[in-house]
Formats: structure tokens, sequence, C-alpha cells
């Protein structure tokens, strides 16, 4: 299997509470985002955090392997939208630590019934690379609803 | 406790459909396209979860070194910091690599390079992605 490599840079100027990076999407040039360390504990005001750039990796991770496994179902999906949210808290002795990403998904595909649509977000889950790294630090959970009925 | 949120929609099958990253808590980003195809085989100017991970890291290591060292009471000017994460479609993430350079005045080459290694092991995402087989460090002074 080739091997794909994905990379990103950031410059960070200064202190933690003072200073402020710039994160770049260095593959694809897709994006370059102010970080602060507010906008990662406090309030975001229109700045993106790690947590948040996991959080967009977790949903397009785990969509992607759910449109996967609708597939292989013979079920392919019409539309999917998914939400993740990812919660870092304090522990204690540890830190912040980065404790649950939690994964929603809503969408249509023709064929498939509320349970083969469960069974196809569960088997994503356990598909998804992101997952299976982070459920070994972090509570992963997975609910899917499908639009319109079977 | 922060919760940190994302918005992504997908429309047909994995290979001939595609996914947008519709929108972020923040609103810093999106909309962001992600296909099969930005994953595995050119990026074409398209992010990918591989790619947001990289970001996330690299960050998040950014981050913590900072704090490091202005705890350590030499605080950086400028950290340039690079994250690739390397990703075999059917066997998973097997490696992160992180570089990072730094202009710290009155540290030695030995105590940035400490304070990098606590970094690496301490950051949140790092503790995310404990279970990456490979984490590597390259960290010298500019």
């Amino acid at each position: 299997m080739p091997r794909i490599v994905r990379e990103a840079d950031i410059s960070w100027e200064g202190t933690l509470s003072r200073g402020a990076g710039v994160v770049t999407a260095t593959s694809s040039g897709a994006f370059d985002l102010p970080v602060t360390l507010a906008s990662r504990i406090a309030n975001p005001e229109g700045k993106t955090s790690p947590e948040e750039l996991l959080a967009a990796a977790h949903a397009s991770c785990w969509v992607t392997s759910l449109a996967g496994e609708l597939a292989k179902a013979g079920t392919p999906p019409e539309h999917l939208d998914v939400h993740c949210t990812i919660t870092m808290d304090e522990v204690e002795g540890r830190g912040h630590r980065i404790v649950a990403s939690s994964l929603s998904a809503r969408g249509t595909a023709p064929g498939a019934d509320e349970a083969s649509f469960a069974q196809a977000a569960e088997a994503a889950d356990a598909g998804c690379p992101f997952s299976a790294l982070i459920k070994a630090s972090a509570t992963v959970t997975v609910e899917a609803t499908l639009e319109g009925g079977a | 406790m922060a919760d940190r949120r994302a918005n992504v929609t997908w429309s047909g099958s994995l290979i001939e459909g595609g996914g947008t990253i519709e929108s972020v808590g923040s609103g810093a980003f999106g909309p962001l396209d992600v296909t099969w195809g930005s994953r595995a085989e050119d990026s074409d100017g398209r992010t990918s979860p591989e790619e947001l991970i990289a970001a996330a890291h690299a960050s998040c290591f950014s981050m913590a070194l900072s704090h490091g060292l202005a705890r350590g009471g030499t605080p950086a000017d400028r950290l340039d910091t690079s994250a690739t994460v390397t990703f075999v479609p059917g066997t998973g993430i097997t490696k992160v690599a992180l570089t990072v350079r730094g202009s710290v005045p009155g540290v030695d080459e030995a105590s940035f390079v400490e304070a990098a290694q606590t970094a690496k092991e301490g950051c949140p995402v790092s503790q995310a992605l404990a279970a990456v087989p490979e984490i590597t460090l390259d960290a010298a002074l500019l």
C-alpha cells in the first residue's frame, strides 16, 4: 500500500498566554489560520484551535468511512451530515487532556434502514484510522439517524 | 472544559462522492472540500483528515513548547514547527514526524531539545495520538 504523507506547519511567536501562531496546511494549501491560547481554552473569537482541527479531522475521517461502509452494504449514501465535538478537560494530576469525541450523523441512503444505517456507523467508527487512535485515550461515541425512513 | 465542534457533509459514495467541512464552531474556516482522492492520492488543493491532524499536532506541540520555555525563564521569540502525518490505507496512521526550529534567547541547545521532548510527551494532542506507532521529534535552535 502506498504511504501517504500530509504536512502542516505553524509559526509561533512569543509566550503561550500572550503569543500567537499561524497554522498552515502545507500539503494542500487549503488554509492558513491564526491560533492562540484563548482560542483553545476560552472564547475562540473566530480563531481555531488544535481541538477544533481534530474535530474537523475526526468528522471528515469518519464520514469517509461511513460513505464507504454504506456503499459496501449496497446502499451508497445520497447525503450525510456529520457533526463532531471534541472535549478537552482538566484531568487531575495530568493537566489538560482530550477526553471525548462525540460523532453524530444524519443522512439519506436509499435501501438502508435504521438498523443497517446504525450498523454502518459503528463499522465506520471501527474503520476510521483516527477513531482507532483516539480511542486509546478518549471516549468515542457514535450516533446515526436515517432521514426519511427506509 | 472546552468543546470544539466541526460540521461535515458528504454526498455520494466514497470514491465518486465528496465531502465538505462546512463549518467549525469558531467560524475560523470552512467550507473546505475533502475527498477520498485528496486523502489517498494528490491533495490537489484540498485538505484531508491527516492534514488536519498534522495541523492540530503542530499547533498543540508549539503551544506546549512555548509554555515550557517561558516557565524555564527563557521565553521563545519564535518557534517554527512542522508536523508530517503518514497514512497507509488499510493500515492506518503509522507515523507523525515533528520538526521544530526555535529562536530562543538565553537557552542552550540541550535545554531546548529537552523542553521540546517534554512538549512532545505532554501536549494534549500527543496524548490523544499516543497510539500512533511512531512519533519522532527533530528539535534544534536556529
